[in-house]
């Protein structure tokens, strides 16, 4: 069945900071709906749904937090359910307010989030509690023991280097700094970088994303409504996610299910929004790509998984220039996850700046000319793969 | 009927109470996700996507849909999760089928009870500032709400053990293995007080569950087939605000818009007649009397006189929780997915001891949060709505 066209017709995201003191958490989830039905030009009447955005509750210390969420989305009495894919969860929600519209259950659905990482304490020993309390949990396993794992094996595979990693760094810093709502907006250098100190080999401080607070809300609409509303829009034209094994063992050594260097799901998750938007080829058919990677080399296969470079080869186009907003396909040219990651929205994020480039509103930041992009979203222990495909 | 395409549950599995010690959590959904694909005929490769609704804090752990991966067949597959309720997983699904872009979906839930404290991994939901302090778990919300009732409603004590001597009677029939405790109103009302007015023999002790639903589009049940299946003919989901003093507690507005729209979808305008069999949540008794107001099944001045007649038994004019209900087996996070799943195998004629004959048209009312904060019902027909 050909896929019903569902619109983007506001978006709302707060400047991602370290601390809101002045703002409690659903203080910020309604700050970012009150900026996006401003952006919409909507009220609360005209939302018939709202899908709620957020990850792990121990990461508000609010079980189900959600619920404390309803007044701030404006839900009350109304359809609304909660996704929670991890760090996927934002763009997992945009596909759940997708899946209303296209299932013609709504016209008009409101998806939005927050999260306060940089106030919850100890983030990595919360993630550590993400692995089965028996085999996995006891090990020092968190995001970033996790992806240094990663990092490890595509040095071994393609030899990537360190300095390698920091120039992604360099680059998404500099395109932060042209980014009003990012969090860490100073460039910096491929020397500061590889100073920064080591969080877990062969990934340094400055490799690692920051831990932000904010929130983030989109509207989607279906075709009738935006063209009975005469609204402005930028579409959904592909929608995929795809799942990998719960147990890190499972992705090395030996008779492994996929290789942990690379991003085998994330790919899967790629070919099935691609196929409904009906892409055949992504390198030459992608303007610009929003793609969730928290750590520097998580960047490189995820560029790969995406069809943008064959497995190994972003590393040498990276080193090009080729993924800055003035290469040949800009790559996180909001500066991406690594200088933002509110984790409950992150990858709402990445779609939202896809939007915002489609619609040519990204100012500073904004790829000329971009008429097809593409966002991802990475959840679990590297598990769960969200992507879409946005078009002007 | 909104929807772009039609869909419908083609098979189901209920394990619950899971009494078996030596089951980890993986082969517990394993279990069950192997059973419903199963009762649906079908392999894993035919299901195209999944939805998992599990909760964090009973589950110890963050993320808590991440164990699903392997055992529900998740690898190279797609997974959602909604943990909000087990029935916004059933929500979430049938979307996913009625938007073209999904012939099937597998729905996978589980509440396990291996945690220290049940009560406290319920207490977390409060705001850490102002609830947090307070004893406010699932069954001293239901006692507030409870109360609440009890101060609207005359004599909705005797109505709500009439309720639970009603369901454990069913329960006795449908899993003779665990019906909830005694079905004798004068015992309840004498047994130890759990959460005032609530006594221990008016609720059930959790217990482990988990449920595994299939559902198709009509393309695939036409293309495979398949002669039974619980179309789902209306679906409404609502919520109310989170903080109990902001809620009169003895009203449903949540559930009366869940169930508008629901009826509105399936063209239902008098339930009373159209629905052969009702499965509500009744994590209390007292919220199995106010489902029957907000069901529109019977106003509350009429609630005295029916259960008296016997309306509401497995004989009577409107049965409702043939299968015993949350009163007999109370797996807590997953118990509303249930309800659909009973809901289901009644339209589908696999109800076994306590099928209602003839069942065409059944409601499933799912509630979850405290004293019913979300509200869901679903009405399954044993034709689509095309038919009509």
């Amino acid at each position: 069945m050909a896929a019903p066209r569902v619109g983007i017709i506001g978006i709302g995201q707060s400047a991602f900071k370290s601390r809101r003191d002045d703002a409690n958490y659903p203080d910020l989830v309604r700050e970012a709906v009150r900026l996006c039905l401003a952006d919409a030009k909507l009220g609360f009447d005209e939302i018939e749904a709202v899908v709620y955005s957020l990850s792990p509750d121990a990461m508000v210390g609010i079980g189900n937090a959600e619920r404390l969420g309803v007044d701030a989305v404006g839900a009350r009495n109304k359809r609304f359910l909660r996704i929670n894919t991890g760090g996927s969860t934002g763009i997992s929600s945009v596909a759940a307010a997708y899946y209303h519209v296209a299932a013609g259950a709504c016209d008009v659905v409101l998806t939005a989030g927050a999260d306060k990482v940089g106030e919850c304490g100890a983030s990595q020993t919360v993630l550590n509690k993400i692995w089965d309390p028996t085999y996995e949990r006891p090990l020092p396993l968190g995001t970033i023991s996790m992806l240094a794992m990663s990092a490890t094996r595509y040095m071994h595979k393609y030899g990537m280097k360190e300095e390698d990693m920091a120039r992604v760094v360099v680059k998404n810093r500099a395109h932060a700094a042209r980014t009003p709502n990012a969090h860490l907006r100073k460039p910096t250098t491929i020397d500061e970088v590889m100073a920064s100190r080591y969080l877990c080999w062969p990934i340094k401080l400055f490799d690692a994303c920051p831990q932000s607070s904010g929130g983030c809300a989109l509207v989607l609409a279906s075709e009738r409504y935006i063209r009975e509303h005469n609204l402005d829009a930028v579409w959904i034209t592909g929608v995929g996610h795809c799942s990998e094994t719960y147990y890190i063992g499972d992705r090395m050594g030996n008779g492994f299910t996929a290789d942990h260097a690379d991003a085998f799901a994330l790919g899967r998750s790629f070919q099935r929004a691609y196929r409904m938007a009906g892409i055949k080829e992504p390198r030459k058919t992608v303007d610009v790509a929003e793609l969730y990677s928290p750590f520097s080399n998580t960047e490189f296969h995820a560029i790969e998984a995406a069809g943008l470079a064959s497995l190994g080869e972003s590393v040498s186009r990276m080193r090009e220039g080729q993924y800055a907003i003035e290469g040949d396909l800009p790559v996180n040219p909001s500066g991406g996850t690594v200088c933002t990651n509110a984790i409950a929205v992150t990858a709402m994020v990445r779609v939202a700046e896809i939007a915002l480039q489609m619609w040519d509103r990204a100012g500073e930041h904004q790829v000329q000319g971009a008429k097809i992009g593409i966002a991802s979203g990475n959840g679990g222990d590297h598990q769960f793969f969200g992507t879409m495909v946005i078009e002007a | 009927m909104p929807y772009n395409t039609e869909s419908g549950v083609i098979g189901a599995a209920i394990h619950a109470p899971i009494t078996a010690v030596n089951r980890s959590l993986e082969e517990i959904l394993y279990d069950v996700v192997q059973a419903a694909l199963r009762d649906a005929n079908l392999v894993i490769d035919d299901i195209e996507g999944i939805v998992v609704a599990c909760n964090d804090q009973l589950d110890g752990r963050a993320i808590s849909v991440m164990a699903a991966s392997g055992s529900v067949g998740g690898v190279d597959r797609d997974i959602l999760s909604t943990p909000s309720s087990s029935e916004h997983a059933f929500v979430l699904g049938t979307l996913r089928v009625a938007s073209g872009q999904y012939r099937t979906q597998l729905i996978v839930s589980w509440s396990p009870t291996e945690v220290n404290s049940i009560s406290e991994a319920e207490r977390l939901a409060n705001d850490p500032y102002f609830h947090r302090a307070l004893p406010l778990d699932e069954i001293s919300a239901g006692a507030l709400q409870a109360v609440a009732l009890e101060n609207a409603v005359p004599k909705a004590r005797d109505l709500a053990l009439a309720v639970v001597a009603k369901n454990r009677r069913n329960g006795a029939l449908a899993y003779p293995s665990a019906s909830g405790g005694t079905a004798d109103p004068a015992a309840m009302a004498v047994s130890p007080v759990k959460s005032w007015p609530l006594r221990e023999a008016m609720v059930a002790a959790p217990v482990t569950g988990a449920v595994a639903l299939v559902l198709a589009s009509e393309d695939f049940i036409a293309e495979r087939g398949y002669e039974q299946v619980a179309w789902l003919r209306g679906m409404g989901w609502a919520t109310e605000a989170s903080f109990l003093g902001d809620r009169d507690l003895s009203c449903a507005p949540a559930l009366e818009a869940a169930r508008t729209r629901a009826y509105g979808e399936a063209g239902i305008t008098d339930p009373i007649g159209a629905i052969d069999v009702a499965e509500v949540t009744d994590a209390t008794p007292y919220q199995e009397l106010m489902a029957y107001e907000g069901l529109g099944l019977c106003a509350r001045d009429r609630w005295s006189a029916r259960l008296s007649a016997g309306d509401f038994e497995p004989g009577g004019t409107m049965p409702i929780n043939p299968s015993g209900g949350v009163l007999c087996i109370n797996p807590v996070f997953c118990s509303g997915l249930i309800r659909i799943a009973e809901a289901a195998a009644q339209v589908l004629g696999r109800a076994r001891e306590h099928q209602i004959p003839n069942a065409r048209t059944a409601v499933a009312h799912a509630a979850s949060g405290f004293a019913m904060q979300y509200q869901t019902v679903v009405v399954l027909g044993g034709k689509p709505a095309r038919s009509n």
